[in-house]
């Protein structure tokens, strides 16, 4: 699988696991705020413009920003999955 | 007629209207939108002042998370329109779920948002939670069972203190697409304000009860604080040494009921305590060979909202292990000293039975017999008495000395001779030695430095057996050399126990020593000498007794103490004993 592929999965699966979290309202309309990324209406990463890396941070950033570290440590089993993607800061 | 020539400026003039109409309209509608846009704004900022005063207000400075959530729940409908609105708050034996109906929902909305929000806490904590009791409790509207109107619209906000995720605030609708992300956001920064509030202040009292807890944990006594029901809610480590290993480390109340098991019921004594408000003082439990005065108190809140209410009980335990040591010794005192006064009593009581109801006063040798036993008895008494005023004195501080220059030689050699036919009978060899350069006069009390000879000559004599060597030792110590070293150098018997022990920092001064060569005193034994109220047995002791009173070698401290001296003794069992004590010049 492309590695970019592979970032709009894992970005895929951030936006699943914050849909739980937050609801599928927020995280939707949070993701979509990432300019970095274009997500369809139902939550699925169809784009990445740039830098992936980067666009990935400031998705899980712009929860982080919401609602705190907790958000981000919950998603510690999605980042196992993928281990050859740069860890995030 | 309209002239033709001005029509192309008729037709400019128009289309000048319409574009001025036009942009007077579109800016008409910008400031309109922008004047909207204001107001929303300001209307959000309101409310999220209004929403964080009224937290202010209504829970003061409050750790209770719950009430906070109360009060956002019961504001959110002046700023956002909802089905429900509900948290969910983890505790540790249980979930406590309470939604806030607006309008009539089924029972399985309640259901899905409550699913949604232990999903929500599921996927924050990384376990399930399914096991977990949830306590619910629905207000506001009744439910219907046959709404057929699921969960359309909703968000979660989870809740954390400091680290910690304590629950979650959800909103839900019936309505599809209701919440944008502006309303939303403002929740979000509401209640992440308010955690931040509960934070700050939980990290305030933690930093208190870290100072409390040092407090509690360096304290000497035993402390164990139950709450209501009696759970064990501190412990120090005092007491934790008191109760022992429990099983899960924590100590639980059957843990410390069963330390106390025959002694007393200490869960009744904390009921009755709590009961009756009253400190109870129990003495003398005996716990793990020691003594322990038990003090059982309720205790009651002096401030705040639960002024007046008692919190729970709390049970000090006071080591009085020594206390009891102490009054042991001193009743043993008590019946040591009665013992020796009643021995020389009773004679004195038999010889004038005797001498009242026989002819024996017209036996001139037999009454001069008596006469002499009256005299060594009362003269028995006497001395009794009087080191026990001697001690009285030295313990009030009220033991003086008189000094005056006196020739020290002369005081030993005449003890010497004074007590060289006692030393004859008992077949001991007494001799003395005089070391060069002591002066003839010495700044003493002579009454009381023959007092303080007399009595070391007279236990040397009594713990040396038959055959042995009691040495009468008087020389000049100077101060950096050991004083044994400076009796050795003067070839004169002394006996050194501790080759660490060193007398260098004396002060210049004269030294009087007497060594024996009877059976020495065992190290725990030496420690005892100086006390009143110890007394050790001999085997070699003579006069009948096997124990002294222990009253000699106190008076003899403090009469060579009074002179500015030190007093000090090496002995080994087997070998022999030094005692010595020191005259500053």
């Amino acid at each position: 699988m492309e590695q970019i592929e592979q970032y709009k999965e894992i970005m895929t699966e951030v936006i699943a696991k914050q849909s739980v979290i937050l609801g599928p309202d927020m995280a939707i309309m949070r993701a979509r705020k990432v300019a970095e990324v274009e997500v369809s209406p139902e939550g699925k990463v169809i784009e990445i413009k740039g830098n992936p890396d980067q666009a990935l941070q400031k998705l899980v950033d712009s929860y982080v920003e919401l609602s705190g570290q907790i958000v981000k440590n919950a998603l510690g089993s999605i980042f196992t999955k993928y281990p050859s993607l740069k860890p995030l800061d | 007629m309209f002239p033709r020539e001005l029509l192309p400026i008729v037709l400019i003039l128009v289309g000048l209207y319409v574009v001025v109409v036009g942009l007077s309209f579109w800016w008409a509608r910008r400031i309109k939108r922008e004047i909207k846009e204001k107001e929303q704004e300001i209307k959000h900022r309101l409310y999220e002042i209004a929403i964080l005063k009224e937290i202010a207000d209504r829970t003061g400075y409050s750790l209770n998370i719950q009430k906070i959530l109360d009060v956002i729940a019961g504001s959110l409908r002046q700023f956002i329109e909802y089905s429900a609105a509900s948290y969910m708050l983890l505790e540790p034996s249980k979930i406590v779920f309470k939604a806030d109906l607006d309008r009539s929902v089924s029972p399985a909305f309640i259901k899905e948002i409550r699913g949604r929000m232990l999903g929500s806490l599921e996927a924050l904590l990384g376990r399930e939670l399914a096991d977990m009791q949830i306590e619910e409790t629905l207000t506001g509207a009744i439910m219907l069972e046959d709404m057929d109107e699921p969960v359309r619209s909703f968000f979660n906000i989870p809740l954390v203190i400091g680290d910690r995720l304590v629950g979650v605030l959800t909103v839900a609708h019936t309505k599809a697409g209701l919440y944008n992300e502006e309303e939303m956001a403002i929740l979000y920064k509401i209640v992440s304000q308010a955690s931040h509030a509960v934070t700050s202040l939980e990290d305030v009292v933690k930093a208190e009860q870290d100072k409390i807890t040092a407090m509690l944990e360096s304290m000497v006594e035993g402390v164990v604080m139950t709450d209501r029901d009696y759970h064990i809610v501190a412990v120090n480590p005092a007491a934790k040494a008191i109760i022992g290993e429990t099983a899960t480390g924590a100590p639980t109340i059957f843990d410390l009921a069963e330390k106390f098991k025959g002694v007393f019921d200490i869960k009744e004594k904390l009921e009755e305590s709590i009961k009756l408000d009253k400190v109870l003082t129990l003495d003398g439990a005996a716990i793990g060979g020691k003594y322990y005065q038990v003090l059982v108190s309720p205790v009651r809140s002096n401030a705040g909202p639960m002024k007046g209410q008692t919190l729970g009980g709390v049970v000090i335990f006071h080591d009085i292990t020594h206390e009891k040591e102490a009054e042991r010794m001193r009743n043993d005192f008590t019946s040591m000293m009665v013992h020796e006064l009643r021995s020389p009593l009773g004679n004195i009581k038999k010889i004038g039975e005797l001498m009242r109801s026989s002819k024996v006063l017209e036996d001139k040798q037999a009454s001069s017999e008596y006469v002499d036993m009256l005299y060594e008895s009362s003269s028995v008494m006497l001395d009794l008495v009087n080191d026990l005023l001697d001690v009285s004195k030295l313990e009030a501080g009220k033991f003086e000395v008189a000094k005056q220059q006196e020739n020290l030689k002369e005081l030993i050699t005449d003890r010497v001779k004074f007590f060289n036919t006692t030393a004859q009978g008992a077949s001991i060899s007494l001799a003395s030695f005089t070391g060069e350069g002591v002066p003839d006069l010495v700044s003493i009390d002579p009454k009381r430095v023959t007092q303080v000879i007399n009595n070391l000559l007279s236990n040397a004599l009594n713990y040396t057996p038959k055959g042995g060597t009691v040495t009468v030792e008087c020389f000049m110590h100077k101060q950096g050399v050991a004083i044994d070293d400076e009796a050795g150098h003067l070839g004169m018997p002394w006996v050194n126990d501790d080759p660490q022990k060193t007398t260098a920092a004396l002060a210049d001064s004269v030294v009087v020593a007497v060594t024996d060569t009877g059976e020495g005193i065992s190290p725990e034994n030496l420690e005892k000498l100086w006390n009143k109220f110890i007394q050790f047995v001999s085997s070699v002791r003579k006069g009948g007794d096997r124990k002294g009173t222990g009253l000699g070698l106190v008076i003899v401290k403090g009469i060579v103490e009074m002179h500015g001296g030190t007093v000090g003794v090496g002995s080994k069992v087997g070998v022999g004993s030094t005692f010595y004590f020191t005259l500053p010049l």
